[in-house]
């Protein structure tokens, strides 16, 4: 019973890292970044919702309805601060070394993390969510209701960036640029505004799901990388541009981590996860689904 | 500035091994007169160090191309290798020293197999990866001291680790000034440039950057065995430091990479402007605050972020990169249009064992 407990607790989870996962994936296939300050994203988000339910609501646990009002607000302000990075200063080495656009997305997370510290000091934060009781009881295992509700959230974000890539002009003009950008200029195609937009649109659903993240662990200035490097974990798995692979791909490395934590000890989640990486890039460098990036291995 | 870039350079070229041996013997003084002990003695020694970090990291980053973000990583484990044998199984210095050496080689000869087979992001973001799982590792084990470290109280004075450092980095100059005219170095050069056509000129490039690979991990090693004593304390943190993961790449970037001189001196004034930062504060007046006292201790980390986006941004080919630049351009002037090195008008320019290795 207890391994059943775990991979539910994993599969709630994962659907979180997976949506940050996708965005991560986006920006990759897309503008061709890899973007290092990806987790800064999902932290900010995660403080947004945090101080809009502080300004409205005061401390102490909310309503589920003034936590989730709050996911919008994240969801819009981390895509203002996205379409801002990529417009003035990500923009500067696209399309240059890969490793300048490393070092700069790299130098980004550094600031942002930084200013966040000096900012709102290094002290965990969460939001709490009221729900009585706090969680369902379906045959033994427990599923809490507020990762029930950050679980459904991320699906939810996930599966709208989808349908907006898919069925919108917006969404075809970005799969066309990742394609090729210069027959896309050549439609007539704003290429550096669709590459903001792009950042932007993967900046909200990192912060929309840091959000979430602030309801069920907690936010802190620092937590950024490790979300990066999961997203990285997951995108290697399930393949560049592939969303159906991302989501599969969360879903298995939130388990793998529970089941970890659970079965062995919570502190060697991230040994586990990483040496999967290592295996799985030597293995299959392309990933399970998808694309590889071409002249990548 | 322009007019110097090309003399400055010059007499680099044609004096390399001149300005190292003067260098090597005005860096061994300033114990001799006098400095013990103490915040600049500190100062002075992580200096040092720093030039031998960000010097290893350019040599597989700058020189071969490979990006590395987990360099920290074989120098946590030399760390932890000489607080180990010192404390525990009271193995000498020395000898903990070159222990210390040698297995960051190894490690790096083991990690090599798997991460040099991976090009630019995926091979960034995998020795991140093995950087991270590292530290968790050591805070995991009970040999490393857990997540509480290691106290190493019976050290040799602060003066042997200056003159361990100094020699250390005078060392790698060496080395890689030495390489740089080699074939060696020009093969790393080629692999950065483009591997592919490398390996089709029939070089066998995963042999030379192994190589590269594992001698850049043996200084970082060493640097690493020298500092935990220096240090007295080592724990997961420190050990495998984050920022200063970060803060040698800086170092590197800013000073140029390629170079021999560029990640030295980057790290030089990179790590001396940090120091100052940290240690400063200023008393002003400001208008509405009335007298207010201005830290600027924390804040390093965001300069540094700074310099590192700036630096890629604007002069991406570093301190030294931009005055070769200038100096070329120079060239191109006095040359009225000609390709610079085409005519030689004025005084021989090529150093004698040829070529830019600055």
């Amino acid at each position: 019973m207890a391994v059943a407990q775990f991979v539910v607790n994993g599969l709630l989870v994962g659907a979180l890292f997976a949506s940050i996962a996708v965005g991560f994936a986006l920006i990759w296939g897309v503008v061709e970044i890899i973007n290092l300050a990806h987790g800064e994203m999902v932290m900010l988000g995660g403080y947004v919702s945090y101080w809009t339910v502080r300004s409205v609501a005061g401390e102490g646990a909310v309503s589920p309805v003034v936590a989730l009002a709050s996911v919008p607000v994240a969801l819009v302000v981390l895509f203002v601060v996205g379409y801002g990075l990529q417009r003035f200063v990500v923009s500067r080495v696209t399309g240059t070394d890969l490793f300048l656009t490393l070092l700069v997305t790299f130098g980004l997370s550094i600031v942002i993390q930084q200013l966040a510290l000096q900012a709102w000091s290094a002290d965990p934060r969460t939001v709490a969510v009221q729900f009585t009781p706090q969680s369902f009881d379906v045959g033994g295992v427990f599923v809490p209701k507020t990762k029930l509700l950050a679980f459904v959230g991320a699906i939810v974000l996930t599966v709208l960036l989808w349908a907006f890539l898919r069925y919108t002009r917006r969404g075809r003009a970005i799969r066309s640029v990742a394609q090729n950008p210069d027959a896309a200029a050549l439609l007539g195609i704003d290429v550096e505004h669709t590459r903001a937009l792009t950042f932007g649109l993967s900046s909200a659903i990192a912060g929309g799901t840091g959000a979430f993240i602030g309801m069920i662990l907690f936010v802190q200035p620092q937590m950024g990388l490790i979300y990066t490097l999961k997203s990285f974990v997951i995108v290697v798995f399930g393949g560049i541009g592939s969303v159906p692979g991302a989501l599969l791909g969360g879903l298995l490395l939130g388990s793998v981590e529970e089941l970890t934590a659970g079965l062995v000890s919570s502190q060697w989640t991230l040994a586990v996860s990483f040496g999967l990486l290592i295996v799985l890039l030597v293995v299959r460098p392309k990933g399970l689904f998808g694309r590889g990036v071409e002249g990548e291995p | 500035m322009t007019r110097y870039a090309a003399g400055v350079l010059e007499f680099a070229d044609a004096h390399g091994w001149k300005i190292i041996a003067v260098l090597a013997v005005v860096g061994a003084l300033p114990p001799l007169f006098g400095l013990e002990g103490g915040f600049y003695m500190t100062v002075a020694t992580l200096t040092l160090m720093f030039g031998v970090l960000a010097l290893s990291w350019d040599l597989i980053g700058g020189q071969t191309g490979y990006p590395s973000f987990g360099q920290m990583g074989f120098f946590g484990l030399g760390a932890y290798t000489t607080a180990i044998l010192v404390k525990d199984q009271a193995v000498a210095f020395p000898v903990a020293f070159l222990v210390a050496g040698v297995l960051a080689t190894l490690a790096a000869g083991v990690v090599g197999l798997i991460v040099l087979r991976l090009r630019g992001g995926y091979f960034a973001i995998a020795t991140l990866g093995i950087l991270l799982v590292a530290q968790q590792v050591s805070r995991n084990l009970e040999v490393t001291g857990g997540s509480s470290g290691k106290i190493l109280l019976d050290v040799p004075p602060a003066t042997t680790f200056y003159y361990v450092l100094l020699g250390l980095l005078v060392a790698e100059v060496a080395v890689v000034y030495y390489l740089t005219g080699t074939r060696f170095g020009y093969v790393l050069n080629a692999i950065r440039d483009d591997e592919g056509k490398a390996t089709s000129m029939g070089v066998n490039t995963t042999y030379y950057k192994t190589a590269a690979w594992m001698l850049a991990a043996l200084f970082t090693g060493l640097a690493g065995g020298s500092w935990s004593l220096f240090n007295t304390f080592v724990d997961p943190n420190t050990a495998y430091n984050l920022s200063w993961n970060v803060e040698m790449i800086a170092m590197a970037l800013l000073g140029g990479t390629g170079t021999v001189a560029g990640p030295v001196l980057g790290a030089f004034g990179l790590h001396l402007t940090i120091v100052f930062i940290q240690s400063v504060s200023l008393d002003v007046t400001l208008p509405l605050l009335g007298p207010t006292t201005i830290n600027f201790a924390g804040w390093q980390l965001v300069l540094l972020g700074l310099v590192v986006i700036v630096t890629v941004v604007s002069y991406p080919q570093g301190f030294v990169g931009e005055l070769r630049e200038r100096a070329s351009a120079m060239e191109y002037y006095r040359h009225a249009g000609g390709a610079a090195g085409q005519e030689t008008s004025h005084d021989e320019t090529a150093s004698p064992d040829g070529g830019e290795r600055t």
